[in-house]
């Protein structure tokens, strides 16, 4: 999983033809939030990789956990040395397929409603995420957008019990995709 | 006694005072603004991206989560919503850049900039996906370009 994206741009880049269907970004960004009776959490990733194959469907998304930037440098702190653990496991990854991705058209101003189904690797656990998400072409911009829920515990994420009321159980994120740009295109 | 007593609970309220000021400042302290650090290395860029490229696990070790500050060429600018700036230092045809993200509130210079020119910017490292990434980056004025 190390150099999983990576690998794959090198793989798709050495496809010329078939890359006219492949579109990437180094833009996208991941909000995640946690409200609680106490206290709402927030944090956001501004420079989330991702690789998109129109022709197969296959998508693929990562992130750097420490890229992550919360509003109160405490939450920040605690978030990587003692929650994702970001030193030993510094990267989440999402790999998955969109299983629609044709009821889209990328040649016109459209949107499409589409399933993502795949898979969540984050703090050394991998679990199944099945979702939907928008995806939006204007202008000739391909956009997304797409949003879930995870449940810290499926990822051995362990919160406290001193500050657990003021951390929900489950944390909301939301992935957005401002502009995917056509592999090889630059 | 009645005196000393009242002394120590006079102290003791000081300290419970003092101590709930902490926690709070503590608990509301906004992330360090990189102005007023040094770095902790002033790299070119392609010395932190062969780091990267050659063996990621040991480059975390040297540059994760530390101040780095980074000289080269600009090979890109793009502007992220309203209020995000990403300059990606490197060879333009490289698929590997040290991309640095600024606030715009930090990036008051960057108008004098484009394309080519050399700029030197640090930034807390973050680590590598396609391209070495810095965050919270402020441009460090060299006195040239």
């Amino acid at each position: 999983m190390k150099n999983y994206i990576l690998s794959l741009l090198f793989l798709l880049s050495m496809f010329n033809v078939a890359a006219q269907t492949k579109y990437f970004t180094k833009t996208g960004s991941i909000i995640f939030s946690s409200k609680s009776a106490l206290e709402n959490i927030e944090a956001v990733n501004n420079k989330v990789v991702s690789v998109w194959d129109v022709a197969t469907g296959q998508i693929e998304l990562a992130v750097l956990m420490k890229g992550f930037e919360f509003e109160k440098a405490l939450m920040q702190e605690h978030f990587n040395e003692n929650y994702v653990e970001s030193d030993k496991y510094p990267k989440a990854v999402f790999t998955g397929i969109i299983e629609n991705s044709k009821a889209i058209s990328l040649a016109k101003d459209n949107a499409a409603t589409v399933k993502v189904n795949g898979s969540l690797t984050m703090h050394g656990v991998t679990n199944p995420v099945n979702t939907t998400a928008v995806i939006t072409v204007k202008n000739g911009i391909v956009q997304a957008y797409c949003n879930f829920r995870i449940a810290l515990a499926d990822y051995k994420i362990e919160i406290p019990s001193i500050v657990s009321d003021k951390i929900n159980k489950t944390i909301a994120i939301a992935v957005t995709i401002p502009s995917f740009q056509l592999l090889n295109a630059k | 006694m009645v005196a000393a007593k009242k002394n120590i609970a006079i102290v003791a309220v000081f300290i419970a005072v003092g101590l709930a000021f902490y926690f709070y400042k503590e608990y509301h302290r906004k992330p360090d603004n990189i102005s007023d650090f040094q770095p902790v290395e002033k790299i070119n860029f392609s010395i932190i991206v062969k780091g990267y490229q050659n063996d990621e696990t040991i480059a975390n070790k040297q540059y994760l989560g530390k101040i780095i500050q980074v000289a080269g060429p600009i090979a890109d600018i793009i502007k992220q919503q309203d209020t995000i700036i990403n300059i990606f230092i490197g060879d333009i045809n490289s698929l590997h850049k040290v991309s640095c993200l600024l606030d715009k509130r930090n990036a008051g210079s960057i108008d004098k900039y484009s394309k080519g020119n050399d700029i030197t910017i640090k930034g807390i490292c973050t680590g590598f996906l396609l391209d070495v990434e810095l965050n919270r980056c402020v441009i460090v004025d060299t006195g040239k370009q």
